[in-house]
């Protein structure tokens, strides 16, 4: 029977722990002396309350602040001691500690670049001063019960809600449409299409610092411009381009425009990108008065509300305005989204906000923490694995009268240590390989090196790292029984084993999982990289209207069609990989009122089926020599074909405000904006809208050498449009642009595959050789008794692939699961087939079964001799 | 008026003057427990040891008391005892607080024990 003793109980050992050592003596003494009375007097439980009590008592300030606290609390000479003993360790144990701290350097480098990246993703626009009470305009429209959101705005929308709202304290329109300008400034010419056009209280809303110029008056006149510092240092070179003009050209016209401002650049950490603004005046001037349709959605509307508005009862006041104005039935709500919420919470489903951006940094935090875990893990099982080495060692501390706690101390202090020494290499690593990692996500990232704050930081994060991968085995290997264990008993290697296979089920599941999306991403790649694009890329370029070659178009193109150069040139409203507009007004005959579908609109003049090649499944393409009346004419895809529902589509009526095409040709579809979705309906209208015109499309000869082609094209270029640039684009080029963002996911999720991996292996790879070490013997007399290497090895081999099998099977469902929701944003997708989870658990388990039977096959081969002579 | 007492700049609350009178009492068996019991056993009031002790250090932050370390014994699971004594300072300051009480005793008017 366990008999406990007054000494041992709870309240005099908590006793002990604030009372100062110098009064503890006798006032223990004190107490015992009392419970002895009350156990004669009331009895053994009684008493035991009573000295509960009395104990308890002592804790009150006349006893707690007797203690000196600066340095009895803290045992530093212990502490020295647990750092020797455990850099001794992890200097012993050279490949012990090396898996350890490579593991957890890896681990950690990936999570700080995935954390300074989404810390980043975080700062977006937050450093207007009043961002607080700046929104974004955006439409709701209900169609057939469908809620559809966007966040494009009449022009008329933000001077309307100016005047007309008193809780508005301004209102801007805002575009940036990418249009080409000409600027020139003496004899320096530069092509820019990164402006935007706003209203004079932009400077106002935001706050992009002006160096130079009136915040106030700096958008106030039509006629003038405000630059970046960047691009006046372009423009001017040193000189102060403060009060300068300089001349823009546009649509072949010339402006004069006065700089009024100097913004200083741009911070990266914003959504506006613009290297110069121009007022919105200078448009409405341009178009003859501020455009008022209500119906044409052209420009971002930005809101600033008066302090103390509610966001609430303003969109209850402006929901219904465009609906007023527009005078038509059309189900449209305006309302007030947070400026701060538009980078990362801007998807909006069924008229609510439905996360956006955040679900790519939410996987990304995810997979941050993923990696340290599994790092930690390594640590958590190559510990406990060899736990028997460090028996002796705890056993004999703890005869020598060493506390659980210091024991557990000593250990932790090996793990923080580890930890540590990661954790500056990690800090290091990151840094030099920032450059490189800002680059592949296009996001400047800057880690401080010299700063107090990163390291402290850091300091705390290794600390708690080291802390959770170290408690578990600290508290294992200072829970062995120190008689047991030196009576010579020895810890069966499989005590932890459950817990051991059950974090190396975790550690591969995640690599499995990993693996999964990489050969998804790579085959959905390929899949959509070789689709047909529905015409040919090669040998097809672009040029941008500029400047005189509008006037000149039909010189130019004779002269390329006679000189050999081109094939086939047509001028078109946009390149043929890009979107330029699109309707949902379309007539034709027999349309069900109720139908709502959108066509995108592309405007061209003649033989575009021969300058893109495509292929005509019906009637012919357009040639405005012997059918001048193509100029009315339209040809039409296969998809549109369908969804006006033709049987016989040549000949057939198409409107399109009030203006009649009839068709000529039905194209087979082509890939125009995505090809990662479905083909949209597609209109190629005629030549009638001249207004449309910006681009050039030239087939160049295909026999002719590309280069030399350029050359030639350049000259004539300069001659036809001697104002402007040369400039040019492959179709192809733009064309794989498309895949840039896809491709950026590919190579994350491709590195930090290989990282998961990598620390997977190394984890597999420490504990297979611990299994090794400890079977030795089994493994010698298994061959004594006639087991062969091939045996042996299978023997071994299947033992340690068990919880890697295992993993595949718990998480290749998850890995699926989630690729299923990641195709399903594309229309055009691969099919998922088990055939992918067969290579990813190929892949792991060829990996698994390199680093595992490397170390086996050594030792299934190794002289039972050796390992059996000494017993 | 009459003579005013000088009391110093320490100041005794009721409690402490008892602990104090206590040690003086007891003189070499003056530790924590006793003085509890002595206090039961002569006042009939029972306090805690935890007040007794913490107004013992008190009393010895004060100097009016001294403290060393004294014997062991086995009902006390061989911890040493703490004995206080007091000092002159602590003697000098129960004999001013007795004048004092003394001299204001006889202020109040002798009552007459009426109806025996």
């Amino acid at each position: 029977m366990k008999k406990s003793s007054p000494t041992s109980s709870f309240a005099l050992r908590f006793l002990a722990w604030f009372c100062p050592p110098s009064l503890y003596e006798s006032i223990e003494g004190d107490l015992l002396e009392q419970f002895q009375e009350d156990a004669q007097a009331f009895g053994e439980k009684q008493a035991y309350q009573k000295l509960f009590w009395n104990a308890i008592k002592f804790l009150r300030p006349g006893i707690i602040l007797r203690n000196k606290f600066s340095l009895n609390l803290f045992d530093q000479f212990m502490f020295l001691n647990y750092f020797k003993v455990a850099s001794r360790v992890m200097i012993r144990n050279k490949a012990f500690t090396l898996i350890n701290v490579f593991g957890l350097t890896l681990g950690l480098t990936g999570a700080i670049l995935l954390f300074l990246w989404i810390g980043r993703e975080f700062t977006y626009d937050q450093f207007h001063a009043d961002k607080d009470r700046i929104y974004k305009a955006w439409n709701r429209a209900t169609d057939n019960g469908n809620i559809s959101c966007w966040d494009v705005t009449p022009r008329v929308l933000a001077p309307t809600l100016q005047e007309g709202f008193s809780s508005i304290e301004s209102a801007v329109s805002y575009a940036s449409w990418g249009d080409q300008l000409l600027f020139t400034v003496g004899e320096n010419r530069l092509l820019k299409s990164s402006g935007a056009y706003t209203d004079s209280s932009f400077l106002h809303i935001f706050s992009f610092p002006l160096l130079k110029g009136d915040a106030h008056t700096a958008l106030r006149e039509p006629a003038s411009i405000v630059l970046t510092e960047h691009f006046a240092k372009e423009l001017f070179g040193d000189k102060d381009p403060f009060g300068e003009t300089l001349n823009i050209g546009a649509s072949g016209n010339t402006f004069p425009l006065k700089i009024t401002g100097i913004l200083k650049d741009l911070p990266t950490n914003t959504e506006f990108k613009f290297e110069y603004l121009i007022p919105f005046h200078f448009v409405d001037q341009l178009q003859g008065g501020m455009e008022r349709n209500w119906g044409n959605n052209s420009v971002a509307s930005y809101i600033k509300l008066k302090a103390g508005s509610n966001l609430e009862s303003v969109n209850q006041q402006i929901k219904d305005i465009a609906r007023k104005n527009r005078g038509q039935s059309k189900n449209i709500d305006i309302f007030l989204y947070p400026l701060t919420e538009m980078r990362l919470y801007s998807k909006f489903e069924n008229g609510i906000p439905s996360g956006g951006r955040i679900e790519i940094i939410r996987m990304l935090a995810i997979l941050g923490t993923c990696l340290v875990v599994i790092a930690c893990i390594n640590f958590i099982n190559l510990s406990t694995a060899r736990a028997q080495r460090r028996a002796k060692e705890v056993a004999v501390r703890k005869v020598s009268g060493a506390f659980r706690f210091s024991l557990v101390a000593q250990f932790l202090c090996e793990s923080i240590l580890t930890a540590a020494a990661a954790g500056i290499v990690s800090v290091g690593v990151a840094y030099l390989v920032l450059p490189l990692f800002s680059n592949l996500v296009q996001q400047p990232l800057k880690l401080d090196i010299a700063s107090p704050i990163v390291w402290g930081v850091g300091l705390v994060f290794t600390i708690i790292i080291g802390a959770l991968a170290g408690v578990y085995p600290a508290l294992y290997i200072s829970s062995f029984q120190p008689v047991k264990i030196l009576k010579g008993m020895k810890l069966s290697a499989s005590t932890r084993s459950i817990t051991r296979n059950f974090l190396v089920v975790i550690q591969f599941g995640f690599a499995v999982m990993l693996v999964i999306s990489a050969i998804v991403i790579q085959r959905q790649i390929n899949f959509v990289q070789n689709r047909d694009t529905g015409y040919s890329k090669d040998h097809l370029l672009y040029q941008y209207m500029t400047g005189d070659l509008s006037k000149n178009y039909l010189a130019y193109k004779n002269e390329l069609l006679q000189s050999g150069i081109a094939e086939s040139v047509t001028k078109t409203s946009a390149p043929i990989t890009e979107r330029w507009s699109n309707t949902s007004s379309i007539g034709w005959n027999g349309k069900d009122p109720q139908t709502n579908i959108l066509f995108e609109r592309f405007y061209m003049d003649e033989h575009i089926s021969s300058t893109a090649k495509f292929t005509l499944v019906e009637g012919r393409d357009m040639d405005l020599t012997r059918f001048p009346s193509d100029s009315t004419a339209v040809i039409i895809n296969e998809t549109s074909a369908k969804a006006m529902g033709f049987q016989q589509p040549i000949g057939e009526l198409i409107t399109d405000n009030g203006q009649e095409w009839h068709v000529v040709g039905v194209v087979k579809d082509f890939v125009l904006t995505s090809p990662f979705q479905k083909v949209e309906p597609l209109l190629l209208f005629g030549c009638k809208s001249d207004w449309a015109f910006n681009v050039i499309h030239i087939r160049l000869n295909a026999n002719d050498n590309a280069q030399q082609s350029i050359a030639k094209l350049s000259e004539l270029a300069k001659k036809y449009n001697p104002g402007y640039p040369f400039e040019y684009h492959f179709v192809d080029v733009e064309y794989e642009n498309k895949f840039a963002n896809l491709k950026t996911t590919q190579l994350i999720t491709n590195i930090f595959s290989a990282i998961a991996i990598i620390i997977a292996g190394l984890g597999l790879l420490g504990l297979s050789t611990y299994m090794i070490e400890v079977r030795e013997k089994e493994i010698g007399i298994r061959k004594v008794m006639g087991g062969s290497v091939a045996n042996i090895t299978q023997l071994l081999t299947t033992t340690s692939l068990k919880p890697i099998f295992i993993a595949i099977v718990l998480f290749s469902p998850f890995g699926w699961m989630s690729m299923k929701w990641w195709l399903n944003s594309y229309a055009y997708r691969i099919d998922l087939t088990f055939l992918t989870i067969a290579y990813a658990a190929a892949a792991i388990l060829f990996i698994s079964v390199s680093i595992i039977s490397v170390q086996v096959i050594r030792a299934a081969k190794a002289n039972p001799v050796d390992t059996l002579r000494n017993e | 008026m009459t003579k005013h007492i000088d009391m110093g700049k320490e100041y005794l609350g009721e409690f402490e003057e008892l602990v104090l009178t206590m040690v003086g009492i007891l003189q070499e068996e003056a530790y924590g427990n006793a003085i509890v019991n002595e206090i039961k056993e002569r006042v009939g009031r029972s306090c805690n040891l935890s007040a007794v002790h913490v107004t013992l250090y008190r009393l010895e932050d004060k100097g009016l008391i001294k403290s060393s370390m004294g014997g062991a014994t086995n009902a006390r699971g061989g911890r040493r005892k703490r004995i206080f004594t007091i000092t002159n300072s602590g003697l000098a300051m129960l004999r001013a607080m007795k004048e004092q009480q003394m001299q204001l005793w006889k202020l109040i008017p002798q009552l007459k024990i009426v109806g025996s």
